[in-house]
C-alpha cells in the first residue's frame, strides 16, 4: 500500500445560490482506513461526498481519489470508486441478481467474471438464497444490504457510504457495521457520513466533524476528545425555569461551560464527583427541584457540544 | 453495450408491469374489439349487420322480347315482364331485405330528388330501353347509378350488389345472344326460359347471396377501378379504428416509456449510475433506446395480433413497415421531448392527461369523419397538425394499398417531427444533466 493518500480534498466549496452548503473543506483519508464525517442533518456531508463522486462540480477547490482528480478525471475516480447512496437506489422490479448484474455491467463486468461477482457479492450481503425474489418485496434492512453489495461489484478500492444506516432495525444495522469493518480488512478504504456519534467513533481511524459546511475538527477518536479537555458531560432536567441556576452552576469551580437546549441543561465539568453535590446546592437554594441526571463521559457528542454549544442531534 | 444493456434494463421492467402490459396492448385491442362486436356482430350471428341502405328505384324500363319467366324462379317470385321488373324483384327479394329497403318511383326526377333530400342514400335509374338494349347483340344495358357523396358504407354495397347481378345479366346476355342466332323465330319466346335457368343456377350457387355480395370489394380511393383491389368494408373500419388505437396508444408508451427518465431520477437510481464509469452520453442514449425499443415492440405486437385476432390487413409489406417506422419514430421522441419540460414525474399525469389526449384526438379526427367527405377532408387538414396525424395520415395509406412512395413521403414528414422533437429533447435532458 503505497503513502499516496486515497482521498485528499482540497478546499472544497459548493454553494446553491445563497446557500453556502461546503465552504473550504480540507482533509485527507489514508489507503486501508476508514475515515468517518460526522455531523448533524444538513451539515455538508452528503454534499461532499456529492463532490468526491463527481455528481456535483465543486464551485472552487478540488480532490483526488487514488491521485485522480475530481475535476479533471472523473473516469478514472468513478473506475476505483464505489459509491452507497444515503438512499436506496436499485430497481424495486428487478430481483436481486438482476439488480447486481446490471450494476455489475456498468461497472465493466461482463460474462464468467459478472457472474462470479455477483455470487460472491451475494454471499457476502448473505441474500444468495433470495437472490431470484424482487428487490420490492425486501424488507428495509435487505434493501440496505443489496444497495452495500452494488457497490462492491467491481472491487473498488475506495468506498463511499453515505449514512448507510438510517431507518433500519438494529440486527440489520448491526450487520452493515460489521460489513464495514470487514471491507477494512479487505484493504478498502472507507469514507463513512453519519450522524450517529457512536457508529463514527466504534467503526473509525479518522473523524471529520462538519457543521454548517465546515469542516470543524478532525482526527482520530482520542484527538477529538481531547478537544473538550476530558470533560464529563452531565446532563440535567430541571422542573421550572433554569436561567437563574444556571448562572449559579456557571460560577462553580470544576464546571467548564453551561447550556441548555430543550429543557435539557448540559454542564462540562472535570470531576462530575467533585461538582455534582454543588449542583445539587445551587438549584436547592432556588428551590430548583432536579428531576433526572445523566453523567457521560467524555465522548464525540460532548466534542460536538464542545465545538458549537449544540448537541449533535439537533 | 452498456447503451443496450440500459436499454434492456429498461425493456424488462416495462413488460414487467402488468399495467403497463395491459395499458399498452391489451386496452387497444380491447376498444377495437369493442368496435368490432358493436359493428359486426360476429360473436353471436357469425356475420355483420349493417344499418339497412335505403335505395330508390326508378323503373322505366318499356321491355323488350317476351321472357315468360316464371315467377317461381326468380328471386322474389314476382311477375317480371321486362329486365327492368327482373332487377327490380331481385332487389325486392328476401335476401336482400338484411341490406337494402327498397322504393319504388315513377321517373327519374323523383328518384334524384329522394337522393337529394337524403330521403333515400341511393337511387337506381333503369332506362326505358334497358330491356331492347340488353337484347340487341350490339346493345350496352346501362343503369343510372345515382348516390350521397358524403355516404360511402351504403352505396358501395348498393354498388357492390349491382355490379354482381350486372356480371351475371352479361353471362346471361351472351347465353340468350347465342341462342337468337341458333334458334329459328318460332322459338324466340324461350329465351325467358334462357335467362330463367341462367339466373337460377346462378343463383342457386350461392348459399346466403347477402354474404357473398359483403365480400365484393369496394373500390380503392373511391375510383371504379378493379384492378386496386379494395379491402372489405367493414374490416377497413375496423382497421382504421385499430389503427388509431394503435397510434394513439403508441404516443402514451413513449412518453410514460420516456417518463422513466425523470422517475429513475426521484428513485435515485439515475445519479447512482452517474456515479459509474459510465458516460452521461452513453446513459441518456440507452435511455432513449429505451423508448423507441418499447414502442417498437408495441407496435408489431399489435399489428401481429390486430391482424391475427381482428384479420385486418395493413398493406403491403414495405408500406406496413414504413407506416410502423412513422408511428415509432414520431411516437418516442414525441414522448422523449414532453418528459424533457416536466421537472418531475407527477407533472407527466397533467401533461399526458391532456396533452397527449387532445393531440391523440385531433391527430384520429380523420378517422371518426371517414363516414362524411366535408367532414373527412377538414379532419385531414386539423389531424395533419399534429405528430399522430401524420402517423395515422400513414397507417390509412397503407391500408388503402396507395403506392409505397406516398407512404414513404408521410413517412419522411413523421421523421420531421421526430428529428425536431428528439433533437430538443435531447438538448433539454443533456442541459439538465451535465
Amino acid at each position: 500500500m503505497s503513502d499516496v493518500p486515497a482521498i485528499e480534498v482540497l478546499d472544497l466549496q459548493k454553494s446553491f445560490g445563497e446557500n453556502h452548503a461546503v465552504q473550504g473543506v480540507s482533509f485527507d483519508v489514508k489507503q486501508g482506513e476508514i475515515f468517518s464525517l460526522l455531523g448533524p442533518n444538513g451539515a455538508g456531508k452528503t454534499t461532499t461526498i456529492s463532490m468526491l463522486s463527481c455528481l456535483l462540480r465543486p464551485n472552487n477547490g478540488d480532490a483526488r481519489v487514488m491521485g485522480h482528480s475530481i475535476r479533471s478525471d472523473s473516469t478514472g475516480v468513478k473506475s476505483v470508486l464505489g459509491v452507497v447512496p444515503q438512499d436506496i437506489a436499485l430497481y424495486e422490479d428487478l430481483t436481486a441478481r438482476e439488480n447486481l448484474s446490471f450494476w455489475g455491467k456498468m461497472y465493466g463486468l461482463r460474462g464468467s467474471k459478472l457472474k462470479l461477482r455477483v455470487d460472491e457479492v451475494l454471499d457476502v450481503i448473505g441474500l444468495r438464497d433470495r437472490a431470484n425474489e424482487r428487490v420490492g418485496k425486501y424488507s428495509g434492512g435487505m434493501k440496505r444490504r443489496v444497495n452495500i453489495g452494488v457497490a462492491l461489484l467491481h472491487k473498488p478500492k475506495v468506498i463511499y457510504m453515505d449514512e448507510p444506516t438510517v431507518g433500519i432495525d438494529p440486527q440489520s444495522r448491526r450487520n452493515i457495521l460489521d460489513s464495514v469493518v470487514k471491507l477494512k480488512d479487505e484493504g478498502m478504504t472507507v469514507l463513512y457520513t453519519t450522524h450517529y456519534m457512536e457508529e463514527a467513533q466504534e467503526l473509525s481511524d479518522h473523524i471529520g466533524i462538519m457543521d454548517h459546511g465546515k469542516l470543524i475538527a478532525c482526527g482520530t477518536g482520542e484527538e477529538l476528545v481531547k478537544l473538550v479537555g476530558q470533560q464529563t458531560r452531565i446532563d440535567l432536567t430541571l422542573n421550572g425555569d433554569g436561567s437563574n441556576v444556571m448562572q449559579m452552576w456557571q460560577a462553580i469551580d470544576g464546571v467548564s461551560r453551561v447550556s441548555a437546549e430543550d429543557g435539557l441543561v448540559s454542564v462540562l465539568v472535570a470531576d462530575s464527583n467533585l461538582v455534582l453535590p454543588h449542583l445539587f446546592e445551587a438549584a436547592a437554594q432556588l428551590s430548583i427541584r432536579i428531576t433526572s441526571v445523566d453523567i457521560r463521559e467524555p465522548n464525540l457528542e460532548a466534542v460536538f457540544l464542545h465545538l458549537t454549544g449544540r448537541a449533535l442531534r439537533d | 453495450m452498456k447503451v443496450f444493456d440500459i436499454a434492456l434494463k429498461d425493456l424488462t421492467r416495462s413488460f414487467r408491469s402488468t399495467f403497463a402490459v395491459v395499458f399498452m396492448l391489451g386496452v387497444p385491442l380491447l376498444v377495437t374489439g369493442m368496435f368490432y362486436f358493436m359493428f359486426g356482430n360476429i360473436a353471436s350471428e357469425g356475420g355483420f349487420s349493417l344499418p339497412k341502405t335505403k335505395v330508390v328505384i326508378a323503373n322505366l324500363d318499356e321491355g323488350g322480347p317476351k321472357f315468360q319467366v316464371n315467377p317461381k324462379n326468380i328471386p322474389g317470385g314476382k311477375k317480371a315482364d321486362t329486365m327492368g321488373d327482373l332487377i327490380v324483384s331481385i332487389l325486392q327479394s328476401e335476401d336482400m331485405a338484411d341490406l337494402i329497403e327498397v322504393a319504388l318511383v315513377t321517373s327519374a326526377e323523383s328518384a334524384r330528388t329522394a337522393v337529394d333530400s337524403q330521403n333515400a342514400q341511393v337511387a337506381i335509374i333503369i332506362p326505358a330501353n334497358f330491356s331492347h338494349q340488353f337484347a340487341d347483340v350490339d346493345g350496352e344495358a346501362v343503369i343510372e347509378f345515382y348516390q350521397d357523396p358524403t355516404l360511402t358504407i351504403g352505396p358501395a354495397i348498393m354498388r357492390a350488389i349491382l355490379n354482381r347481378f350486372m356480371d351475371g345479366m352479361a353471362g346471361v346476355k351472351i347465353a340468350v345472344n347465342v341462342f337468337l342466332d341458333e334458334a329459328d323465330s318460332s322459338k324466340y319466346v324461350f329465351a325467358g326460359q334462357v335467362v330463367q335457368l341462367y339466373l337460377k343456377d346462378s343463383l342457386a350457387e350461392s348459399d346466403d347471396p347477402a354474404e357473398e355480395l359483403l365480400d365484393v370489394r369496394t373500390p380503392a380511393n373511391g375510383q371504379n377501378n378493379e384492378a386496386e383491389e379494395s379491402q372489405n368494408l367493414m374490416l377497413n373500419i375496423i382497421g382504421s379504428i385499430m389503427g388509431g388505437m394503435m397510434v394513439f396508444y403508441a404516443y402514451f408508451t413513449g412518453a410514460s416509456t420516456a417518463q422513466s427518465i425523470l422517475r429513475e431520477e426521484e428513485e435515485h437510481t439515475l445519479p447512482r449510475l452517474f456515479t459509474t464509469p459510465t458516460s452521461q452520453a452513453t446513459i441518456l442514449t440507452g435511455k432513449f433506446l429505451s423508448v423507441f425499443m418499447t414502442v417498437f415492440v408495441q407496435v408489431i405486437v399489435l399489428l401481429i395480433a390486430a391482424r391475427l385476432i381482428f384479420g385486418i390487413q395493413w398493406g403491403g409489406i414495405l408500406s406496413v413497415a414504413l407506416m410502423a417506422a412513422g408511428i415509432i419514430f414520431s411516437a418516442s421522441s414525441f414522448g422523449i421531448f414532453l418528459n424533457s419540460f416536466l421537472k418531475n414525474s407527477k407533472q407527466g399525469g397533467v401533461l399526458f392527461g391532456g396533452g397527449l389526449t387532445v393531440t391523440g384526438m385531433m391527430g384520429m379526427i380523420k378517422i371518426f369523419a371517414m363516414n362524411s367527405a366535408i367532414a373527412n377532408k377538414m379532419g385531414d387538414t386539423i389531424s395533419l397538425l399534429v405528430p399522430q396525424g401524420w402517423a395515422i395520415r400513414g397507417l390509412m395509406q397503407s391500408m388503402n394499398g396507395e403506392p409505397t412512395v406516398s407512404v414513404l413521403i408521410t413517412l419522411l414528414a413523421s421523421l420531421v417531427w421526430s428529428v425536431t422533437f428528439f433533437v430538443i429533447g435531447v438538448w433539454r435532458f443533456n442541459r439538465r444533466y451535465v
